[in-house]
């Protein structure tokens, strides 16, 4: 009988299309047990020299999935990274990556675990494929395997024939692909991408994006990634944490974090703005103009429903209704705030 | 845009930490090897070991009875003839010190060879040991795989290791073991053992120094170029500095290239070789005695505990700032 690692290794290809909706049933299969979880931390609190709290007393436990890290600069979203990769000693407390613990199992935690840091981190006077084939072999396959993949994983991040060419003479996108590849050469189980789309052209960013996206949906690899643009997390991550000042202010999936959310109804009347707003204050609702024309709304329920049913009433003209628009970006900033307020 | 990933072939475990260290030092010497530079190096540390076992075989060959010396001085008249078997008389009754000190005297000058040709390659290898990744920020890559910085320094280690191999202690075991296939009797094995034994002694205490010092080095700056005068500050500045005559002991002590002299002296005991040569050997020409005894003295170790001290610190001091530096940045 296979084990689910091996059937995993044995079954699994990942063809990049278009993004479709999630749904548990193409989830593939994860070696951790589904409902384990891949980072456990348990009062994590790094302090640095000088009494700078980076982390402070983090506790949380994450399960599989594609993870979006949030916060603003200095945060301490990248020293929670560099924690869990013993990259940084935690000063205290205790943390778990795929059920190993950081410190007692130091190399062993990180034998499944894929990083692709923020800033520029490359092996001079090397070639992009000859780079990865070592990232391979650095984390134990045989030299053999470690090429192999280092093609494969090339192609799929979408380096042609610049996978040849010294790392050195990269641009900033084409380093971007390296570190992603080598981060992922090794076959890991959990991946934690830090800013992984900065300095890509929008072309780049939306080819990585359904890239990152696809990894836990088709290969079950858990994805940690890191990142200020808050439309890309909010589009390929199931989960999101909010960190401000060292501390996890928010985490939760994001369908529970925007129900939670104050339910808000965007609608961009076709004509009759004024026969439109007049409707809304005659049923009582609450609304506020934007400048683009659009009106925003304060929804009663989830459902836009009691809005078609004012439309139709009123016989009004027939416009675009968004709902829920940049709730994760009002959420964040709300959870910054309440963080903020809580410290004053 | 629809991209294909087989992951299928990713079946084999994953390889242990040995396996990974020695991926960190291969790697790190098949880079330098790519360029000319290192493989003429090669070609002229692999030289001198042909050049070793060249010397080894003529030696035997001529002093062994019925030997080229014996056999020229047959055309020579008896007198010549009586000399030759002086000589290879003398090889007879004493080999300790004949076959002794004709190794002796042999690994001595390659230590030289090998030791300059590693300090040469050193000076282009020192970069490429830490500075380099640390001006690449490739120690956080090492450092977020299965890989502790002990793992990176060992790996950094058999990098320096290895090439002091290739260029030093490879031929001498080359030419030592060529010297032997060409030996007419087991007295050039046995009297062989010894010089060798020293050698590869003063080997090791080299490589030791040579690789943490090149880490230390290394890992000081990010620079290349810095890093290169660095070392070449370490070596050459500070032995002309303390090879001065009016040198104190302490300036002398601040030289590694001398603090190594000092460590070859005592180690290969060139002195105590030129001493028993005065000694032990039936001479009648006491100018001959005198000159072996002055060479003895010429030789011999001035200040070997100083020397030790020092070459300590520079292994203590190095440590420090490599294991202090070894942080992603």
């Amino acid at each position: 009988m296979l084990d689910r690692s091996n059937s995993r290794r044995l079954t699994r290809s990942l063809v990049l299309v278009n993004d479709s909706p999630r749904s548990s049933s193409d989830t593939a299969l994860s070696s951790t047990e589904s409902g384990d979880c891949v980072i456990e931390a348990e009062n994590l609190t790094k302090v640095y020299g000088g009494g700078t709290r980076a982390l402070d007393n983090v506790s949380l436990r994450v399960p599989p999935g594609t993870i979006g890290l949030l916060g603003p600069n200095g945060a301490g979203k990248s020293t929670f990274i560099k924690c869990l990769l013993n990259l940084e000693p935690p000063t205290s407390g205790r943390a778990r990556v795929l059920g190993r613990d950081i410190r007692t199992s130091n190399r062993e935690s990180r034998e499944k675990v894929g990083y692709s840091p923020e800033q520029d981190s490359h092996i001079p006077g090397m070639a992009g494929c000859e780079y990865v084939t070592y990232c391979g072999q650095l984390s134990g396959l045989s030299f053999k395997q470690a090429r192999q993949r280092a093609h494969e994983i090339l192609d799929l991040v979408g380096m042609g024939q610049e996978r040849y060419r010294k790392i050195d003479t990269y641009s900033t996108g084409m380093k971007q692909r390296a570190k992603l590849a080598q981060a992922l050469v090794h076959d890991p189980e959990i991946v934690f991408l830090d800013e992984p789309t900065n300095g890509l052209d929008p072309a780049g960013r939306e080819y990585f994006l359904r890239l990152i996206g696809s990894l836990h949906r088709q290969l079950g690899i858990s994805v940690v990634i890191s990142s200020h643009l808050l439309n890309d997390i909010e589009r390929i991550c199931d989960r999101v944490i909010i960190i401000a000042n060292g501390r996890v202010l928010e985490h939760d999936s994001l369908e529970n974090l925007k129900n939670r959310h104050r339910r808000i109804v965007e609608v961009a009347p076709s004509g009759e703005a004024e026969r439109f707003a007049a409707a809304l204050l005659e049923a009582g609702y609450v609304f506020e103009r934007r400048s683009n024309g659009r009106l925003r709304i304060e929804s009663p329920e989830d459902s836009v429903e009691w809005l078609l049913e004012l439309m139709r009433k009123h016989r009004l003209p027939p416009g675009e209704i968004v709902a829920n628009p940049n709730a994760l970006h009002e959420l964040f900033l709300r959870a910054l705030a309440t963080d903020h307020g809580n410290r004053a | 845009m629809e991209t294909a990933l087989d992951l299928s072939r990713c079946r084999e475990p994953l390889r242990g930490v040995v396996y990974r260290r020695w991926v960190i030092a291969s790697t790190g010497l098949r880079q330098l090897f790519r360029g000319r530079f290192f493989v003429i190096l090669l070609i002229v540390a692999w030289t001198t070991s042909l050049v070793m076992a060249a010397g080894g075989f003529v030696f035997s060959q001529t002093v062994v009875t019925g030997g080229w010396l014996e056999e020229g001085a047959k055309s020579l008249g008896v007198r010549a003839e009586a000399l030759a078997s002086a000589i290879g008389a003398l090889v007879l009754l004493y080999p300790d010190i004949c076959v002794r000190g004709l190794f002796m005297w042999m690994f001595w000058v390659q230590s030289y060879v090998g030791l300059g040709l590693s300090l040469i390659a050193l000076t282009v290898l020192v970069p490429r040991l830490v500075a380099r990744d640390r001006a690449g920020n490739a120690l956080i890559i090492y450092l977020s795989r299965p890989l502790t910085s002990l793992d990176y320094l060992l790996g950094k280690l058999g990098t320096v290791a290895g090439l002091l191999v290739l260029l030093w202690t490879g031929p001498l075991l080359l030419g030592w073991l060529l010297s032997m296939l060409f030996a007419p009797n087991s007295d050039f094995f046995v009297y062989s053992l010894e010089p060798l034994l020293r050698a590869l002694m003063f080997n090791g205490i080299c490589l030791v120094v040579l690789a943490t010092v090149a880490l230390g080095v290394s890992a000081l700056t990010r620079s290349s170029r810095t890093t290169i005068v660095l070392w070449m500050f370490l070596w050459i500045f500070m032995w002309g500095l303390g090879n001065g005559h009016r040198a104190p002991d302490w300036l002398r002590h601040s030289s590694l290239m001398l603090n190594i002299s000092e460590v070859r002296a005592s180690t290969l005991r060139l002195d105590a070789v030129f001493v028993d040569a005065a000694e032990k050997l039936p001479l009648i020409d006491q100018r001959v005695v005198e000159n072996l005894r002055r060479s003895g003295e010429e030789t011999s170790a001035k200040n070997l505990p100083g020397a030790v001290q020092a070459l300590a610190g520079f292994v203590v001091l190095s440590s420090v700032v490599f294991l202090r530096k070894l942080r992603p940045e």
